[in-house]
């Protein structure tokens, strides 16, 4: 699997050079950014996500006809602010997570950056689960739980664990293999 | 033969047949059964080897600190959530752009396809006139024969297309590749797909590629790598790779960046496969066998100053040796 993680950049924004997109971008780039803005407070924050959304209709590969571009741009861009306040959260989670676990138990810096990489992109596969099938698979994937366990942890039988966790499998299933 | 597309109930069964595995473990008889399920039919052994690769990339029992990991994505879900902003951003459900990156990602299904291969697979079909195609790794093609005109279609991924010795060795093979459109005379041309681009190179005969707007012929060289797209073919850097090793089933490489190795080497195996910045520059030259890439990553330390960190064997980071 690859995914494109873009990098939040501070540079000057360079015009992209795809015909269509240089239209869109001329014509909502101003309008798209103060809709970020609005919505996320932060100004340079909102000027990476709008430069964010038009490099990610760059890497679209099928042609942009656009009824609506703006409700378009919003969709993605919505997208990226989830994004991006996800990984906020996460980042934050985290160091209060380790902040409780012993010194000696605490993984290195350079793992520690990888099981964040690597939790981004769990959290995101997760996206949209129902709480109880979300927590229940979870604790299956990172504390090995048996079923029985995990069904008394959650005041639940254990057929409805084992239905929650195959559930959130093959939401991940067709996340992953895009089937229709 | 192309084989059908796992249906949901099929991956449904998989992914029932995985978690009570992974439950009882250990029962020969139950796990007896499971194989009769999965060598019934086509189908579910593609949907168990994708559901097995989807579980196991999701475990996270073997990181280190896995309790860290569930408090992680448990506080910072319910934080997001709590968001007062993500309401006022509109929108049903809270999806990030996942959904779509996912469509991205050449993730397509293949299924829909003449052929197609899985991650890792290479494989070769001879076609109706005659033309040899061999597919590359994750790629898929569709296939047209008229009785005199062959027509192929690469969708995603990289073909090796030999029509040297076809059926009517006077007509082309008509070729389209994304927006690109090219005819082979008696030729062996080699196409790869990357993000909106098909890149080509050829070697014997003669190939052309088409200008959309004017609809004329351009007859490229052989033995040079070119980009084309509907504007035509434009000629490329020599590429620090060779363009047909694969057919090999090899990667060979000169003075080739670790970055786009390693982006090469991720296209043959699952999982997650990435370098950290300070080293994506590093140069590789060298011959490396395709059949197992695991084997090809695990070597890497012998020829470079790095070392591999990995939180389980699906999530590799190649880093400089401390």
């Amino acid at each position: 699997m690859r995914l494109v993680i873009i990098k939040a950049s501070m540079a000057p924004p360079p015009m992209p050079s795809n015909e269509p997109v240089q239209a869109l971008y001329q014509d909502h780039h101003g309008w798209l950014y103060g809709w970020l803005r609005h919505h996320m407070g932060s100004a340079a924050d909102a000027a990476d996500l709008a430069q964010d959304t038009f490099v990610r209709l760059l890497q679209r590969s099928e042609h942009l006809h656009l009824q609506k571009p703006r409700a378009f741009l919003r969709t993605v861009a919505r997208g990226l602010v989830i994004d991006h306040w996800r990984r906020e959260e996460l980042h934050k989670a985290y160091l209060e997570a380790l902040a409780h676990l012993p010194q000696a138990h605490a993984p290195s810096v350079e793992t520690q950056e990888l099981l964040l990489e690597l939790l981004e992109r769990i959290a995101v596969m997760l996206d949209g689960l129902k709480p109880k099938v979300r927590t229940a698979f979870l604790l299956a994937q990172c504390e090995g739980l048996k079923h029985k366990e995990i069904a008394q942890r959650m005041g639940l039988s254990v057929r409805t664990v084992e239905r929650h966790i195959a559930d959130a499998l093959y939401h991940c299933y067709l996340l992953r293999y895009d089937m229709q | 033969m192309t084989c059908a597309p796992p249906d949901a109930k099929t991956v449904r069964q998989a992914i029932t047949w995985r978690v009570a595995l992974r439950e009882h473990g250990n029962d020969p008889a139950f796990e007896q059964r499971c194989i009769q399920w999965r060598s019934a039919c086509p189908s579910h052994e593609l949907a168990w080897q994708r559901v097995v690769h989807l579980d196991q990339e999701l475990d996270l029992r073997a990181v280190p600190a896995a309790g860290l990991a569930l408090r992680t994505l448990e506080t910072s879900h319910k934080r997001l959530q709590r968001r007062q902003a993500l309401k006022l951003l509109g929108g049903l459900a809270m999806v990030g752009s996942a959904a779509w990156l996912a469509k991205d990602l050449d993730l397509i299904s293949p299924w829909s396809s003449d052929y197609a291969t899985a991650t890792g697979e290479r494989r070769h079909i001879t076609l109706a006139d005659g033309t040899r195609l061999q597919l590359n790794t994750r790629s898929a093609v569709d296939v047209a024969f008229n009785g005199q005109q062959l027509v192929v279609k690469l969708k995603r991924g990289e073909l090796m297309l030999d029509c040297r010795q076809t059926l009517h060795p006077q007509l082309p093979v008509r070729v389209y590749a994304k927006d690109a459109l090219l005819q082979a005379f008696d030729s062996r041309v080699a196409l790869r797909l990357e993000g909106d681009c098909a890149h080509a190179s050829f070697s014997h005969g003669r190939l052309a590629a088409q200008h959309a707007e004017t609809g004329g012929w351009q007859w490229l060289e052989p033995d040079q790598a070119w980009r084309v797209t509907h504007d035509g073919a434009q000629r490329e850097q020599p590429a620090s790779m060779d363009a047909l090793a694969w057919t090999e089933g090899l990667i060979v490489t000169r003075d080739m960046r670790l970055a786009d190795f390693l982006a090469q080497v991720s296209r043959y195996r699952h999982g997650y496969l990435t370098c950290s910045d300070n080293i994506a520059d590093m140069r590789l030259s060298g011959v490396f066998r395709l059949d197992d890439p695991e084997q090809l990553v695990r070597l890497l330390p012998r020829t470079l100053p790095v070392q591999l960190r990995e939180l389980t064997r699906w999530w590799i980071r190649v880093e400089r040796l401390s």
